[in-house]
């Protein structure tokens, strides 16, 4: 049938498209010694409450995915989290470093799984956030310099810290 | 072309799709819907191939069938200016589909004019166009995207602009977007007579037909899961003889079509299917006849499409 040609090109992408492979830049215990060396970590078990997600999403304007955190105490001071937030395709996972007084010390994108946008590793971008803690504005094109081109992921990252923030002064900072 | 020619045509698309088949880093404008377009567009040096299929199938009667194939490069001139190149190329088969029972084929092929009982069947190279996406409003920085969307086609004597504009809403951390797009088409046709017409009509000499078509359509998707979306897409469409669209007494076809969409994507691919069905609610202004049970039978209607689009990033 003369129509079979129309689904070659079709055949043709489908053939050439390869599995996508998440490029995996820092493991949770590497991140952690980045972040603080030499120190060592105590997982901290933490669920939210429906009243903290409550707060938490009111005081960040941000959804939160997972009531469930992961959440380190440091032995020289400090916490580490890490979390996800939401990418192009798939969640962009990373870590948080608060210093003791509760705000943001270092972060580190662990993953990154879309094709584009991974300037979002930039160490200069990411220095925007280091200092600010909660109450912080926090607003991409304002606060937070965005990256053309990764508007996606400059905004969820953007977002994600807000919320760990909150998350810090309303769950953590008590626990 | 040479690529045009008679079977040769399946090689020369390979080759189109074979010397895109570079790998670098690019970034996403995937169609999260079939038929309506997002503002989100390739980044700067963003590079695509996108294949389209899109079968177009059952009139009032018989037997019709149309698939187009579509095969597009894309570039990203700058983060907020796509430019894309295509082929359009379709095959048909239509027998005793028209109201009247006789065989009509579909808009593509309007030169041709088949014996009104017999069995049509033919492939064509439709067209070449150029499209450029303007986005001037970004969903994620603004409260609505909005883009702007300018095409022109060209092929064996007919040409056509497409003017859409589109607008995007972004919800749950942009994982629930809803779109809304207008588009304004004319398009121009130098037809031969049709030996079948009555002799005293226009139709019967060789002559240029003009219509403009417009188009409005809301759709929503969701992205369920990584990776995954399911949509949902309705359109009203609308076709007027010549230009005038505010000239009522001008006025022909009036459908509305609608139905779901599927998404995959991932770092460099994607695919997208959407199945379209027409609402059993047309009118046709010019020409009452072509309405069959409440669908509109004319040459740009039918009753269900189906597409296929595939992608890749490089």
């Amino acid at each position: 049938m003369k129509a079979q040609f129309l689904w070659v090109p079709a055949v043709a992408i489908v053939a050439v498209a390869t599995p996508a492979y998440a490029k995996v830049y820092l493991s949770v215990e590497q991140a952690q010694q980045l972040m603080f060396p030499g120190a060592t970590f105590t997982q901290q078990p933490l669920t939210l409450t429906g009243d903290q997600v409550h707060a938490i999403q009111k005081a960040s304007n941000t959804e939160v995915l997972n009531p469930q955190l992961q959440l380190w105490k440091v032995s020289t001071g400090g916490w580490f989290i890490v979390d996800q937030v939401v990418g192009k395709h798939e969640f962009i996972p990373l870590a948080v470093g608060l210093d003791d007084s509760g705000a943001v010390k270092s972060i580190e994108i662990l993953e990154y799984r879309e094709a584009f946008g991974d300037g979002v590793r930039n160490p200069q971008w990411l220095a925007q956030f280091y200092g600010k803690r909660n109450g912080a504005t926090l607003t991409l094109t304002k606060d937070i310099q965005n990256i053309s081109g990764a508007t996606l992921s400059s905004k969820h990252i953007t977002d994600g810290v807000r919320r760990l923030l909150a998350t810090y002064a309303i769950a953590i900072a008590a626990h | 072309m040479r690529c045009f020619l008679k079977g040769k045509l399946p090689a020369c698309l390979l080759a189109v799709v074979a010397m895109f088949g570079i790998t670098t880093a690019a970034q996403a404008d995937e169609p999260l819907l079939g038929f309506l377009y997002t503002t989100d567009l390739l980044p700067k040096h963003g590079q695509e191939v996108e294949q389209w299929v899109t079968w177009r199938h059952q009139k009032a009667g018989g037997r019709f069938d149309l698939l187009e194939g579509q095969t597009e490069y894309s570039y990203g001139a700058t983060d907020s200016l796509q430019l894309s190149g295509y082929l359009i190329y379709d095959w048909t088969q239509a027998y005793r589909n028209g109201p009247d029972g006789t065989t009509t084929p579909p808009e593509p092929y309007s030169a041709y004019f088949p014996a009104p009982y017999s069995r049509f069947n033919s492939t064509k190279f439709i067209g070449a166009a150029f499209e450029a996406i303007w986005r001037v409003r970004s969903p994620y920085t603004d409260p609505v995207g909005v883009a702007f969307l300018f095409e022109p086609e060209i092929g064996p004597r007919f040409q056509e602009l497409q003017v859409r504009a589109i607008f995007q809403k972004n919800f749950l951390d942009d994982r629930l977007v809803l779109v809304g797009n207008a588009t304004w088409a004319p398009e121009v046709r130098e037809l031969p007579g049709n030996p079948y017409a009555d002799p005293d009509s226009v139709e019967f000499r060789r002559n240029t037909n003009i219509e403009t078509d417009m188009n409005f359509g809301v759709g929503a998707s969701y992205r369920f899961t990584s990776n995954w979306a399911v949509g949902w897409e309705i359109q009203n469409e609308r076709e007027i003889n010549q230009w005038n669209i505010f000239d009522h007494s001008q006025w022909m076809g009036n459908a509305v079509y609608t139905g779901p969409t599927i998404h995959y994507a991932n770092q460099h691919f994607f695919a997208t299917l959407t199945w379209w069905q027409q609402l059993p609610i047309a009118h046709n202004y010019m020409d009452p006849t072509m309405i069959v049970h409440g669908y509109d039978t004319d040459v740009d209607f039918e009753h269900t499409r189906v597409r296929l689009k595939v992608g890749y990033y490089f």
